[in-house]
């Protein structure tokens, strides 16, 4: 259980299904990932039950949770970990759209970067996501990450091409920014 | 390949079992190892089986540079998030004791662990008793860090363990020249 400032990550479950597969079947939230075809229940369920553990070569997938009322508003991980670059790609869904543009996305994801640098041990994080999708910008860029790249025509959705954006954020920058280690560690 | 100077680092192969089993059933050569039981013909532990080099998992086979097997050194228990590694070697040709392959071959593996793997540190334990090898390990540049006090029965007596270990930042000091990369904070 990670605990962030208003979000909480914690293990996927099985009792996240209806959520999940909700989510991934909703255009307006799908718009912005990389899936454009609609997801079985079943499909939905065997991802869920025969997904690996959570550790450094699987990667690391939470559910996020509000702090307070601990409503399930989405999913982010840490995927493709290479230990010898210690490095990860990163991705977050918040399926939940009551809770978008409230600083949901932002706790979790900085909640995430910290766990992947402070206990990971991890050096670099790295996201791709798509040219229009400005609000997922600002708030990686509030979370550390700068952009790297561009890749022209990249993706392909609603009837043209987009351009995907490569994103990175390093551990030092992260730290000078956030912060890595917890107060009551440093201070000692 | 992992070339050193003395011998080289290869992948191991299935026909190296033969030389890997009779090695493991030389009382001269597993002395001071926690080798007990002897071996099947088949069964040539780690310096002959199981999969290919991997993070988590690097075994290989020492060559001298005439291609003569003679040994084999690993790395296990890897922790991707420590950045840590124990350290494994048996030199099995008796022959080439005493010649600098054991350190070369250290050093050749530290080389790439450091600066291929991008570890931190590596650990290893000997038996005490074991003085060409603390030797060796100290040339190497590993410094003693722990003393198991009775941590190992054989030859009807207990004897201790003593654990070493080094740093990416002592191997840098001490290869100031051949190591590149970065300097790790």
């Amino acid at each position: 259980m990670l605990e962030g400032k208003i979000t909480r990550l914690r293990a996927a479950e099985l009792e996240d299904l209806e959520r999940d597969l909700a989510w991934v079947n909703d255009p307006e939230v799908t718009r912005f990932l990389a899936t454009r075809y609609p997801m079985s229940r079943a499909e939905e369920e065997r991802w869920l039950r025969d997904r690996p553990t959570n550790d450094f070569s699987n990667g690391v997938f939470f559910a996020i949770e509000t702090k307070n009322e601990r409503v399930h508003i989405g999913n982010t991980n840490l995927m493709q970990v290479h230990p010898e670059e210690r490095k990860a790609a990163f991705g977050i869904m918040i399926g939940d759209k009551d809770y978008w543009s409230n600083g949901y996305g932002t706790d979790a994801i900085v909640t995430l970067l910290r766990f992947g640098f402070g206990e990971m041990n991890l050096n670099r994080v790295w996201l791709h996501t798509f040219d229009f999708n400005e609000r997922a910008q600002a708030c990686y860029r509030k979370c550390g990450f700068i952009e790297e790249g561009r890749l022209r025509q990249h993706y392909y959705g609603e009837g043209r091409y987009s351009d995907v954006i490569v994103m990175g954020v390093l551990r030092d920058e992260f730290d000078a920014l956030h912060g890595i280690v917890p107060e009551r560690e440093a201070a000692r | 390949m992992l070339e050193g100077r003395l011998v080289r680092l290869r992948a191991i192969e299935p026909s190296d079992r033969v030389r890997a089993v009779a090695w493991l059933n030389d009382p001269e050569v597993t002395y001071y190892l926690t080798e007990r039981y002897g071996r099947a013909g088949s069964d040539g532990g780690w310096l002959s089986d199981g999969p290919p080099p991997a993070f988590d998992d690097v075994r290989l086979a020492i060559e001298t540079r005439d291609g003569a097997h003679v040994g084999a050194v690993n790395l296990h228990r890897v922790q991707a998030e420590d950045r840590k590694a124990g350290l494994g070697i048996i030199i099995g040709a008796k022959d080439c004791w005493g010649r600098g392959y054991g350190r070369d071959a250290i050093e050749t593996l530290l080389r790439f662990a450091f600066c291929e793997m991008n570890l931190n540190r590596v650990w290893l334990t000997v038996t005490a008793g074991h003085e060409r090898a603390i030797a060796c390990y100290r040339r190497c540049g590993f410094v003693d860090e722990a003393r198991e006090r009775d941590g190992f029965y054989k030859h009807g007596r207990y004897w201790d363990f003593i654990v070493m270990g080094i740093l990416r930042r002592d191997f840098d000091a001490l290869h100031a020249n051949s190591s590149k990369g970065e300097g790790d904070a």
